[in-house]
């Protein structure tokens, strides 16, 4: 114990409860964030549907992702366009 | 009145879900509630050793689910503490002998018979898992000051928001000393990261293995902090939701004292 106070005193060091605390934090985050490729696939084949109302395109080319940086995390879909259909006249 | 279920959890192994279940149930049982406690960790048995009555199995849960016994044939009573008995596991079987549909229909008969069930739930988020919570009215998730584990209770507490069940939560296996250094997450910690409601401390004691080797329920041993511990919790659970949650304390308070008195936490 008096060895922890002058570590205190002169050390400065941080506790390792509040490292486990932090890392805990982000880990919880990213655990939600994570996406089974089942769950993408069904999301890919939904949005490709719905795009497809809209526009002819290359289903073949296209890509679904997620990006995951430090701070943030994007889904990205990226597809070539190949033209706007016409609009239905219902 | 019909009885209620508690599931008690963790998605972590070896946390002390078995201790919980027996010392909790024996608590409850002692304060004049008829009590069962099963084993749903099919194939791994093990509350029955603890509470030491492994000699006593004929029948077990899934023999009373297949209609093989009565449900009173497999409910072992404990002759140390009135109205406390033990639904043991099959040892035999694997998981998927039982399915979550068979332990609704289980839990409506235990609720008929006792005034509290305690399930003890397997580790893991597969079938054993599903069967323990699938009849469970409430949940208690126990979890210790580690990463490891406390990242897996994360994970189980999602999984009982999915199923609507607000579970609360044990801390356990508390090293006060390391705590007060700053070297173990405390109970704020915890509850902050989980986001959950607290129902005790509970604070590492080597009670806890002499009373596995005797088979003797944890809170029949005195002076025991931890089964004190649980059995403020049973009380909690019986209703008495104003008792106190203590926070374990270190044994040396000199230079902890000391230490508050300069400004250290």
């Amino acid at each position: 114990m008096l060895s922890e106070i002058v570590k205190k005193l002169f050390g400065n060091k941080k506790s390792s409860s509040a490292t486990a605390k932090n890392r805990l934090k982000f880990a919880l985050i990213y655990d939600k964030l994570e996406i089974s490729d089942e769950i993408l696939k069904n999301l890919q084949h939904d949005i490709v549907e719905v795009i497809s109302r809209y526009f002819e395109i290359d289903r073949d080319s296209l890509e679904l992702n997620i990006n995951k940086s430090k701070d943030s995390s994007a889904l990205t879909f990226n597809t070539p366009i190949l033209s706007a259909k016409k609009r239905r006249t219902s | 009145m019909e009885g209620k279920i508690f599931v008690i959890t963790s998605g972590k192994g070896g946390v002390g879900k078995t201790t919980a279940t027996s010392s909790i149930g024996a608590a409850l049982a002692m304060a004049g509630k008829r009590v069962a406690v099963v084993d749903m960790d099919i194939g791994l048995r093990n509350l029955d050793v603890v509470m030491g009555l492994e000699n006593r199995i004929v029948f077990n849960i899934v023999d009373v689910v297949q209609g093989k016994c009565k449900l009173s044939q497999a409910a072992i009573k404990d002759r140390r503490i009135n109205n406390l008995f033990l639904i043991p596991a099959s040892q035999s079987d694997n998981k998927d002998v039982l399915k979550p549909e068979d332990m609704v229909r289980l839990g409506k008969r235990l609720k008929e018979e006792f005034d509290i069930v305690l399930m003890d739930c397997p580790a893991g988020i597969e079938r054993g898992f599903e069967n323990a919570v699938a009849a469970a009215d409430e949940a208690l998730v126990i979890c210790t000051p580690e990463v490891s584990s406390v990242r897996d209770a994360d994970r189980i507490i999602g999984l009982l928001y999915a199923r609507s069940i607000t579970p609360k939560l044990i801390l356990n296996r508390i090293n006060p000393a390391m705590t007060a250094n700053g070297d173990m997450l405390n109970h704020e910690d915890v509850t902050d990261v989980l986001s959950i409601e607290l129902i005790g401390l509970v604070e590492a004691d080597d009670n806890v293995i002499v009373a596995s080797n005797l088979g003797k329920p944890l809170v029949m041993i005195n002076d025991s902090k931890a089964g004190q511990a649980f059995i403020r919790i049973a009380m909690r659970l019986d209703g008495h939701e104003d008792i106190p949650i203590q926070v374990p304390k270190s044994g040396s308070t000199f230079w902890r004292k000391i230490g508050s008195k300069l400004g250290f936490k």
